[in-house]
């Protein structure tokens, strides 16, 4: 009905519904308005009840601008110049994939398979076409190869709640913010970063319902700008110091809940001595973290009152503050408070622990064609479930922060491979890793490598081939939401592939056939094959009974009977239904981590102050901080060259007019931001937005060093370290640089 | 019958995706042609800071001041439903009569594309998809519902007769069609 209502506007126009599979914390129903097979605008939403359309950003309304950009790649190219030159020419995808074909083998016998690395990103995340699926169903097939571990954005988070509660689905669905009487938004800025795609309206409802919310956060983000009855801003990579002065504050004022303590978790005590200083003399009151977090004391005693005495409470804390060099003690110290207050599996509660994900939906539980048996590379190792040994998931990979690191120095470096040959599929991983130039130096290096992309990237650049893969609007898929959902959206192509684009999907099927992979089983017909995904799934299969009614409306709504909350089952019935914990119960003290008899890696949440940040020596060299947080205008760093979006948000950094006055730096000023790792050039944007002492640049520019190695594309990563936390955290917010006003030259 | 709009500023979080949506739907490339923009405010000292966003579209005033300075005629006020709009092919170009339009309006509602002699366009409250039934697309993109749209004196009976907000001033002289729930420091 509503298709025909939009067909008035033009008889020729017809209506696609679809979505997106960004790496971008939302997933959003579409209208493409189809024209002679164009695309020539795109609505959003338009379920009946106004208040629960799943309205899109700004990135996927201009969306226009993407799939035809004129500088999307069209045709597979070679190298054609040095390696990072941008000199490429155009080939035939027969010339391409026979090329890639015989490397491969080559590779194969002389070096072994685990010399053939392949690095995957998250930039499509369908069930059929997403190539990191298609590349590892081939390697796999053709004899394995080496990889990757370690989520970029959240690890930190992941290995926090894989410590305490053995389960990534520590959110509840974002209705149930309705219910609390009080929300502390810990470094989180869906306003930007998404995080479901209805998370900010949620969150204004919250706050028109008269609910407090309290922002900390070291930026006084667009989030807190419109939600923030306070805003507390603080030192970054010092948040485990706060929360750890407002558990002081809780049990020297007997405001913790103890039965709760005592019924549902493990180790408190020990946690409580720390915190006393019972164990290292260090009595961790507000005055000592004021000195440490700028927060001042009697703000740090009446959050820990306000956060104690309301209840319920929700404690909401993201992931940003745990990419720092102990980051997971963040998200761990977070979790034990919501244990103290008894916040957990609590309507109106929070669970925290950084993923925010519910069990419905999720991307979590995405289809996907299994490969048909292990990555021949990575059998025979020992076990890594239930383990928090990260060195175990190093046996056969590197850390995905150490990716170039283990490029440049292979076996040698102590890494499991050697890397003869790397195919990066779904990333653009040297402008999103730290250490950008570094990088640039390891892929000058090495043997071979392929680039699957819709752009000629900074990582693309380097490439011997690089091969053009479609759109989302090219491709029919099956795509779920990120943390809060529920609901699953279909993917309807839209148009023909652009050029000679192809998909991740058939660029793996056509390479196999090059390959003699005779039992490569391909998936031609996509509707069937999305049939088949559907019905892979439990939760998609049970609830999706009219394939064809989900295809044309393009979503499948699921409808909870009751807001979801995070081990509401568990705190009902701890006796028959106990945490997947070793113990049962949530482990403030983790007997797994203790066992590793790693100092950087304590059995309870602690502050530790480590490298890079404010009271780093380095800091007498390299005073400032540098924040690296999600742009607005793009997805990391996919939608980059598009000028709807370049407009709306210049490329600036943010910097406080009291480190600004004293180095001469007036607004618009360009800048060189700089470390020992590298230098960027930036316009300076003059906010009180952001604490003295930060500086802060989103993330996702691309990097365009100038013959002096300065980076005039303002790639953050250029000043990142390409380190690790001791739980597999990327640590790119614990970084120190200095500015100055740039007056060209270096 | 006078249309217009409603902005409630406390909920406005400055994304833009009304800025795009508008580009999209009436196909215009980046540059300084904007039809609705997002303007910024930032008042006060770390860490007591202010902030709001303002949105900025023709406002379709009551008593639209760009319409007589225009030498050709080319901006009339619909009688039916007051959208002010523009003939663009009528429009002299901003070279030619000195973008007198832009001049007169208090909220640089008249915008001109980057090429020489740019005509002159504008928001027209989308009344391609206003005569459908339609609200315009910004009202529709925006995540925070943040804006509203209709007649004047229903937004009134809905929202109030509030015409201030901050980073706003009010001109009695031209009268926008709009009403406001405004942020306030």
């Amino acid at each position: 009905m509503d298709d025909k209502k939009n067909l008035q506007k033009n008889d020729e126009i017809r209506i696609i519904r679809s979505s997106t599979a960004f790496d971008c914390g939302g997933r959003c129903p579409l209208r493409f308005h189809v024209k002679e097979g164009k695309i020539v605008h795109i609505e959003g939403d338009d379920y009946e009840n106004k208040d629960e359309q799943l309205r899109t950003c700004l990135r996927c309304r201009a969306y226009r601008q993407y799939i035809y950009h004129s500088k999307r790649l069209k045709y597979p190219l070679k190298r054609d110049g040095p390696k990072g030159s941008g000199k490429f020419k155009r080939i035939s995808w027969e010339e391409a994939l026979t090329e890639i074909a015989e490397r491969l083998k080559e590779v194969k016998e002389k070096y072994g398979n685990s010399s053939i690395f392949l690095a995957t990103g998250g930039a499509y995340q369908g069930a059929l076409h997403d190539g990191m699926f298609a590349m590892m169903r081939l390697l796999t097939q053709f004899g394995g190869y080496s990889t990757h571990y370690g989520n970029v954005s959240s690890e930190g988070a992941v290995y926090a709640t894989q410590t305490q509660y053995v389960s990534p689905f520590v959110g509840h669905s974002r209705k149930d913010l309705l219910n609390s009487k009080l929300i502390i938004m810990w470094g989180w800025d869906p306003a930007r970063m998404i995080s479901g795609t209805d998370t900010i309206f949620n969150l204004i409802k919250v706050k028109e319902k008269g609910i407090k919310i309290i922002c900390i956060d070291p930026r006084y983000t667009d989030s807190a700008v419109v939600l923030a009855d306070k805003w507390i801003p603080i030192i970054p990579g010092t948040d485990t110091a706060m929360m750890i002065a407002m558990a002081y504050v809780m049990i020297t004022e007997n405001l913790h809940d103890q039965n709760f303590l005592d019924k549902y978790t493990i180790g408190f005590d020990k946690f409580k001595n720390y915190v006393l200083g019972k164990e290292d003399g260090i009595p961790k009151t507000p005055q000592w973290a004021e000195k440490i977090t700028s927060v001042p004391v009697e703000i740090i005693i009446s959050l820990a009152r306000e956060y104690a005495n309301t209840k319920p409470a929700a404690l909401m804390d993201c992931q940003g503050p745990a990419r720092s060099a102990v980051g997971e003690l963040y998200n761990r110290c977070a979790m034990t408070l919501t244990a103290m207050t008894g916040n957990v599996g609590k309507n109106g509660g929070s669970a925290a622990g950084g993923l925010m994900g519910i069990p419905y939906g999720h991307m979590f539980f995405a289809s996907r064609i299994p490969p048909p048996y292990r990555n021949p590379v990575e059998v025979g190792l020992k076990s890594v479930r239930g383990s928090l040994d990260l060195q175990l998931r190093f046996q056969a990979r590197c850390h995905t922060n150490k990716i170039f690191d283990a490029i440049l120095k292979g076996k040698d470096g102590g890494y499991p491979f050697d890397v003869k040959f790397a195919w990066f599929v779904n990333n653009n991983f040297l402008n999103q890793l730290g250490n950008t130039n570094k990088s640039a130096e390891a892929l000058k290096k090495l043997n071979y490598m392929v680039v699957s992309d819709l752009w000629l990237t900074p990582t693309a650049r380097y490439a011997d081939i690089i091969l053009p893969v479609t759109s989302a609007a090219e491709r029919n898929d099956l795509l779920r939401p990120w943390p809060s959902g529920p609901y699953f959206t279909y993917m309807n192509q839209a148009i023909e592939p652009i050029g000679e684009c192809k998909s991740d999907l058939r660029i793996a099927e056509e390479l196999a056939d090059k390959l003699g992979l005779e039992a490569f089983e391909k998936y031609p017909d996509e509707p069937d094959a999305l049939k088949f995904l559907i019905k892979l799934r439990e939760d998609t299969r049970k609830n999706i009974r009219n394939i064809n009614k989900f295809r044309e409306e393009g979503i499948h709504r699921l409808e909870l009977v009751e807001p979801y909350v995070a081990f509401k089952e568990q705190i009902e019935d701890i006796e028959n239904k106990p945490f997947n914990t070793p113990s049962g119960k949530i482990e403030i003290f983790s007997q797994r981590i203790a066992d590793l008899n790693d100092p950087e890696n304590p059995p309870i949440p602690k502050y530790m102050e480590r490298w890079e940040g404010r009271f780093d020596a380095l800091s007498k060299k390299y005073p400032l901080q540098l924040l690296s947080p999600h742009p607005k205008s793009r997805v990391h760093s996919e939608m980059y060259l598009v000028e709807w979006l370049k407009e709306i948000d210049p490329h600036v950094a943010w910097i406080n007019p009291i480190n600004a006055k004293p180095r001469k730096i007036k607004n618009g000023d360009e800048i060189l931001v700089y470390n020992d790792r590298g230098k960027l050039t930036i316009k300076a944007w003059l906010t009180e937005r952001i604490i003295p002492g930060v500086i802060s640049i989103f993330e996702g520019a691309w990097y365009e060093p100038d013959e002096n190695g300065i980076d005039k594309g303002g790639c953050v990563n250029v000043l990142t370290k390409d380190a690790y936390s001791p739980g597999g955290a990327s640590a790119l917010n614990s970084c120190l640089v200095e500015v100055r006003k740039f007056n060209g030259g270096m | 019958m006078q249309i217009g709009f409603y902005f409630d500023q406390t909920r406005c979080i400055g994304c833009s995706a009304c800025v795009i949506a508008c580009k999209d739907w009436h196909d215009i490339p980046a540059g300084p042609e904007k039809w609705i923009r997002i303007l910024y405010n930032e008042k006060g000292k770390f860490p007591d800071v202010f902030v709001s966003y303002m949105i900025n579209p023709c406002y379709h005033c009551i008593n639209p001041v760009c319409m007589p300075v225009c030498p050709v005629g080319a901006i009339t006020k619909r009688i039916e439903d007051g959208i002010v709009i523009v003939d663009s092919k009528k429009c002299l170009g901003n070279e030619e009569c000195n973008s007198k339009c832009l001049k007169a309006c208090p909220y640089n509602a008249p915008q001109f594309g980057s090429e020489k002699g740019a005509k002159m366009r504008k928001c027209n409250y989308c009344v391609d998809r206003h005569l459908k039934n339609q609200l315009p697309v910004c009202i529709e993109s925006c995540r925070t519902r943040a804006l509203d749209a209709g007649p004047l004196e229903e937004l009134k009976k809905k929202y109030g007769h509030i015409t201030k907000a901050d980073n706003f001033v009010y001109s009695k002289t031209t009268k926008p069609a709009i009403v406001f729930k405004p942020k306030i420091k």
